[in-house]
């Protein structure tokens, strides 16, 4: 995170990883589609010929509360083919939260743990520690044949830390769930470790339910209360300080 | 200003208070004010945030320059645009309107949502308004209506809405600008990153291959002095088997028998041979370390392949294999050491023997060869001139050797099939050797192949400069 006291005003970098072809770009496109017109920057995508995504995509949502406090959110995907591992590194240094997208099809097991154990090796290669990161996982494409149901995912999340979303990116669904299931995690994080609310007076659950607005009818907790966790993990908005 | 941990790649070094004026050129501003200037006749002007003007291009106005010759006209302008210069939008735009009944529209310059600067656009008179307003009637006495009248018209005309229209226009413009230039920063800065990994990453196979070839260098080291050890101990134990043979076929321990002399004889020819291959090895290893002292002189190359043929003829006349020198006396003068040089050719002629089968020939031949015959004679104006080459040529008309085994026969103990080892003996030491004393003498070895059947070896060496004869 970078605080910038003189504009009053946070960045924050959240990275979408996972296994090529999940659909990570697919959840910033529709972040993007769904987001208001003042909220939402210009998409980046810096791409090459013959790959899909060389480096990496952008996008930046900007937030401003009633008492002027800016946080600036910094999307970011990371190239999915095994062939960008130094690509990943760069993109996921200095990251304050992770969006693990993985495919919901249960051909694809096998490639979400690939990504994840190589999520894993990166995580430590920036000096991370696992644990105190901010992670929230999506499974992506639900609307597909052959996937991993429900219960399996709910009886897996039970047995998990991070909580669980499940999404259909190409049709909008689930995409602002795991955002915001994210952002909440981020944003408690980072106010733990810098102060947020004595520094700037920030209120996070006041914030968040702005930043739902800005996506719509669907209020901050609807939104948390999709994911699935484990019991005592759920995401709640009380002050837990 | 605050970060944690390492700088990312993917954020600029520090944030602070973005200025437009940091981000673009001052140039493109300036093209961008002009272009807008001559398609809409509008004044623009960019400001930077604290209100520093950028760049411009205007026009200024007929009725504008009549009011600064006016005191209180003058001084009333002064006020507008020091307003209108200081003017922040809460939205995107604010109209601001000046005494004269003109309109100015201020545009907020911004990036995600950051705000960099502003546009001013205008003055620009609405197309409603048909005469001056009180406000500019009245500014000073010394106005006169009239001028007022007639000057006021010639302002540009635009709707409002126009302006909003052309205010948007400006913003996006501005917007891919910074866009495109952000981009190419993130793109550069990943670039380098990346780089800079692959680098490191280089960095550190190269240091685990160096390892690597210390340690074998390290293991090839200790496997010649092995060699060097056991090669000398098994010739001392050696030396005493044959001299005892000897003692007894000579009688010294009384008669022996004819059948008794035969097997002595024969145990004392494996010894000499066992001896020879001993003696080799010894050779190689020496060769290996670099201990192998070479009694340098210069001499006529035909005088040593005299001396093989001769020492070799027995064994080719054994063989049914014509053997023959064809260098002539005086061909070349080398500066090396003869009894080296001789062992050279030895091995690679009775090397040729042993492979060329009965009714062959086996022919030794050198020619004299300008090195870097590619280079056209170029820099010999400045004495580089190229350097003679001698190569001499052993060929034979045997089994020959197929291309992609020519680079390993040279290796130690390598022959070209294992089964060749039964039919033709030999240790596999001889042609590593070869290699070995002809690279000591700063020379190079190859393989040809000979038409329509056979092996041609290629020893070539420098030849002695003409100041040493």
């Amino acid at each position: 995170m970078q605080i910038d006291f003189s504009a009053r005003e946070i960045t924050v970098k959240l990275v979408y990883y996972g296994p090529a072809l999940s659909g990570k770009t697919t959840n910033l496109q529709s972040l993007h589609d769904q987001s208001s017109a003042e909220t939402r920057g210009r998409m980046m995508t810096l791409d090459t010929r013959d790959d899909r995504t060389l480096f990496f995509d952008m996008l930046p949502l900007t937030f401003t509360t009633e008492g002027g406090f800016a946080v600036r959110v910094k999307l970011f995907t990371v190239p999915g083919q095994v062939i960008h591992e130094s690509t990943r590194r760069l993109v996921l240094s200095g990251a304050d939260g992770v969006a693990f997208i993985a495919d919901s099809r249960s051909a694809e097991t096998q490639n979400n743990a690939a990504a994840f154990r190589d999520l894993k090796a990166n995580l430590k290669a920036n000096n991370y520690e696992l644990r105190a990161l901010p992670l929230a996982i999506q499974f992506n494409k639900r609307d597909l044949p052959d996937i991993r149901t429900d219960a399996e995912l709910a009886a897996q999340a039970a047995r998990g830390k991070e909580p669980v979303f499940r999404a259909t990116a190409v049709k909008h669904e689930g995409v602002v769930d795991t955002f915001l299931g994210l952002l909440h995690l981020t944003l408690r994080s980072l106010d733990k470790q810098n102060d947020l609310r004595g520094k700037f007076g920030f209120e996070r659950r006041a914030f968040l339910s702005q930043v739902a607005a800005r996506f719509g009818d669907v209020t901050i907790e609807q939104h948390l209360a999709t994911a699935l966790t484990a019991p005592g993990a759920e995401l709640s908005l009380t002050e837990d300080v | 200003m605050m970060h944690e941990g390492p700088r990312s790649p993917t954020e600029p070094p520090a944030m602070g208070v973005v200025r437009l004026e940091d981000l673009v050129d001052q140039a493109a501003l300036e093209e961008l004010a002009t272009s807008l200037h001559a398609l809409f006749g509008l004044s623009v002007r960019f400001f930077a945030s604290d209100g520093s003007l950028l760049a411009d291009r205007v026009t200024e106005q007929v009725l504008c320059r009549h009011l600064q010759t006016i005191p209180g006209a003058r001084a009333q302008c002064a006020r507008t645009i020091d307003v209108v210069k200081r003017l922040v939008p809460d939205g995107k735009t604010a109209p601001h309107p000046c005494f004269t009944g003109a309109e100015y529209l201020v545009v907020n310059v911004t990036y995600e949502q950051r705000r960099l600067g502003r546009a001013v656009l205008g003055p620009y008179l609405s197309p409603e308004v048909t005469s001056p307003p009180p406000s500019l009637l009245l500014v000073d006495d010394k106005l006169d209506p009239a001028d007022a009248e007639a000057l006021s018209p010639k302002m540009p005309r635009l709707t409002r809405e126009r302006a909003e229209l052309i205010a948007a226009h400006v913003q996006t413009s501005l917007e891919l600008i910074l866009f495109s230039g952000h981009k190419a920063w993130l793109t550069s800065q990943m670039h380098v990153a990346s780089v800079t990994e692959s680098y490191r990453v280089l960095e550190d196979k190269n240091k685990r291959l160096a390892d690597a070839v210390d340690r074998l260098r390290e293991l090839d080291r200790l496997k010649s002095n092995f060699l060097a050890t056991v090669s000398h101990e098994l010739r001392t134990p050696l030396t005493s088997i044959i001299g005892y043979s000897e003692m007894l076929t000579e009688g010294m321990a009384g008669d022996l028998t004819t059948e008794q002399r035969d097997y002595i004889g024969t145990i004392r020819e494996k010894g000499e041979q066992l001896l020879s291959l001993i003696k080799s090895l010894l050779d190689l290893s020496k060769l290996e370390s670099g201990t192998m002292a070479l009694r340098k002189a210069t001499l006529d190359v035909a005088v040593v392949t005299e001396q093989v043929v001769s020492t070799l003829l027995p064994t080719a006349k054994k063989r049914g294999v014509a053997l023959e020198s064809t260098v002539p006396k005086g061909l070349a003068r080398l500066h090396a050491d003869s009894e080296k040089l001789r062992q050279v050719l030895l091995n690679l002629t009775e090397n040729a023997l042993k492979f060329t089968p009965e009714g062959g020939s086996v022919r030794l031949s050198a020619t004299l060869v300008a090195e870097d015959i590619d280079d056209d004679g170029m820099g010999l104006v400045l004495g580089a001139a190229a350097e003679e080459r001698l190569e001499l040529r052993v060929a034979d008309t045997g089994i020959g050797i197929p291309e992609a085994e020519r680079e390993r026969v040279f290796d130690a103990f390598y022959q070209v099939d294992s089964s060749s080892t039964r039919e033709y003996g030999g240790t596999g030491l001889g042609l590593s050797i070869v290699k070995r004393l002809v690279t000591a003498h700063g020379g190079s070895i190859r393989i040809e192949a000979n038409t329509p059947t056979g092996t041609v070896f290629v020893v070539s060496l420098p030849t002695a400069p003409p100041s040493s004869s």
